[in-house]
């Protein structure tokens, strides 16, 4: 009986912990989402003012209109092999993290990592115009080297959003990748090699199967954030390319049509749980399989 | 540890793995220090290496009042954001770590959502929301703002520490006649401060750096550093960026520091 009101009163303490951030949560992030919703449906008129009247126009026009069809595909893509370019990546710099000789060595490691994630987005997107620019370094050595006459035009377009996404991206990638690596159990690789496996083999058979959840979660981050950023490519990009968040922020900064914005907005946000979702099923089903 | 090296004959795939590794990690290290220590060139239009050694372009950030006014809207708002979100992310991840109810699940994922939602449409729907309440362009706005991408981070560095920290020292708190409160305050709160202080690392740095959202609530009385390198990167660039890359670059490294003196870099994330 006693327990039991110790308990209760426990129990109502932590409710009362959570209630601020509760309030604060559906107040600034829940109810604004659903009525970025509602907004998705409203009519405009012919100078973009809200009409009272609701339709599903604005998802009709995305969605038929083979420009705005073009700018799907493309940003799905382009998230797509941001994140594929970032798990390549970042198996061997999580690799090296955590097999890394000394204790120093792990420590620069660490740091190289973790750093870009506390530099702002708009510095680490400035280092690659700067660097990819027509006089910039990359160029400038290219050009020392003998190995081009003129320089390349590198900066505005996708290949370049490819690569700054990279650099910005990839510690999602490591870190989760490095957590599933530490966690391997050394007896299981020691257990293959001594039952004749060869390392490759070794690494193929066990490890691998065994840091697949790393690079899920990994992907998911890389995959929502890429596909949802909206500076590097404005900064690197130019205007004019055909990407998701760069129509949704030209729609409701310059051409003021906010129902547009909106629509394209919950389409981008549709699109990326998808994404997370099909991966979270995948992540559900493996972890299920390794376990038993 | 030597034994087992010489035991593990170094092959080919060692190699190509090591290469590969240590590339990423140029490629990760390389730009931003390329683009911060060129700021000690004298020259017009950041070079490398730099042609000399001069700290010309620090004193044009420091004599222009709009780039000395960004810096001061940038840290007053971390001044709050820090607190008010190391705040509710501490008492929220306390909470779900110690609760039992139907969609405990679903509500933890909700709160690290700010990080998997794409962020130009957080951007857009806060946006809206604070141009129909009149907030727009207001300090508020920016700290809701700071405060839904920085809250992630301390659920999930607080989360960290709530699972590595024994539950029977709370009951046994309990037993001895402590009430929830005392206990809290007394025993769970100093246990698990590391991870308050690495949230509140996370939740600063975050705060000086964000631009996504800022970009589309921050008034003109509220321009925040990174908002105003953007503007200032769209329109031309000269140095005066790099030596504000380099003031990222000394931001970064304190917070490596705190980090590694409090909770150790390897435990953050």
């Amino acid at each position: 009986m006693a327990k039991s009101i110790k308990r209760g009163k426990a129990s109502l303490f932590q409710w009362l912990m959570l209630s601020p951030t509760l309030v604060f949560l559906l107040l600034f992030l829940l109810i604004p989402f659903i009525l970025l919703f509602v907004l998705s449906f409203r009519e405009v008129g012919d100078f973009s003012q809200l009409l009272p009247t609701y339709s599903i126009s604005q998802y009709a026009e995305v969605l038929t209109t083979p420009l705005y069809v073009k700018t799907i595909w493309m940003t799905l893509w382009i998230a797509f092999v941001t994140t594929v370019i970032c798990l390549l990546l970042a198996y061997p710099a999580a690799y090296l993290l955590v097999r890394a000789p000394s204790r120093g060595l792990r420590a620069f490691f660490y740091i190289v990592l973790i750093s870009p994630l506390l530099t702002s987005v708009v510095i680490r997107t400035f280092a690659w115009i700067v660097l990819l620019a027509q006089n910039g370094l990359v160029n400038d050595v290219l050009e020392s080297l003998h190995l081009i006459n003129e320089p390349l035009q590198m900066l505005w377009n996708m290949n370049a959003v490819v690569i700054a996404y990279v650099q910005v991206m990839l510690p999602f990638a490591v870190l989760p990748i490095v957590t599933s690596l530490g966690d391997v159990d050394g007896n299981l690789r020691k257990a293959s090699m001594s039952m004749g496996a060869g390392r490759f083999q070794t690494f193929w058979k066990v490890t691998f199967p065994l840091t697949i959840p790393g690079m899920i979660t990994g992907a998911m981050l890389v995959f929502s954030l890429a596909a949802g950023s909206y500076i590097t490519p404005l900064l690197v990009g130019g205007r004019l390319q055909p990407f998701l968040p760069l129509s949704i922020y030209q729609q409701m900064m310059q051409v003021y049509n906010l129902p547009m914005a909106a629509a394209m907005a919950m389409i981008l946000l549709v699109l990326v749980f998808i994404v997370i979702g099909i991966l979270g099923g995948v992540l559900k089903r493996w972890e299920a399989r390794m376990h038993g | 540890m030597a034994r087992s090296m010489k035991k593990r004959r170094f092959s080919t795939l060692d190699g190509i793995v090591w290469a590969t590794g240590i590339l990423v990690y140029v490629f990760l290290l390389l730009p931003v220090l390329v683009i911060a220590l060129s700021a000690f060139s004298p020259t017009p239009y950041p070079t490398f290496p730099p042609s000399g050694f001069s700290l010309h372009w620090f004193g044009e950030v420091f004599r222009n009042e709009a780039w000395t006014a960004a810096l001061m809207n940038s840290i007053v708002l971390l001044l709050i954001v820090t607190p008010l979100t190391v705040l509710l992310g501490t008492t929220a991840a306390y909470a779900l770590a110690r609760l039992r109810f139907p969609g405990r699940g679903a509500l933890q994922a909700f709160m690290l959502s700010p990080l998997m939602i794409p962020q130009v449409v957080l951007g857009i729907a806060l946006l809206y929301v604070f141009t129909s309440l009149g907030w727009s362009g207001s300090l508020g706005a920016l700290v809701i703002g700071h405060m839904i991408i920085a809250f992630p981070y301390v659920v999930r560095t607080v989360s960290v520490s709530m699972s590595n920290m024994n539950p029977r020292l709370e009951l046994a708190s309990q037993s001895l006649g402590a009430g929830p409160a005392e206990t809290f305050y007394k025993i769970t709160l100093p246990l698990i401060k590391p991870g308050i202080i690495a949230g509140a690392v996370f939740s600063a740095v975050t705060s000086f750096g964000e631009i996504s959202i800022s970009l589309f609530v921050s008034g003109p009385s509220t321009v925040t550093i990174p908002v105003r390198t953007f503007g200032y990167i769209e329109q031309t660039f000269d140095p005066t960026v790099n030596a504000i890359s380099f003031l990222f670059i000394v931001v970064s490294i304190v917070a490596l520091i705190i980090i590694e003196k409090t909770i150790g870099l390897t435990k953050v994330m």
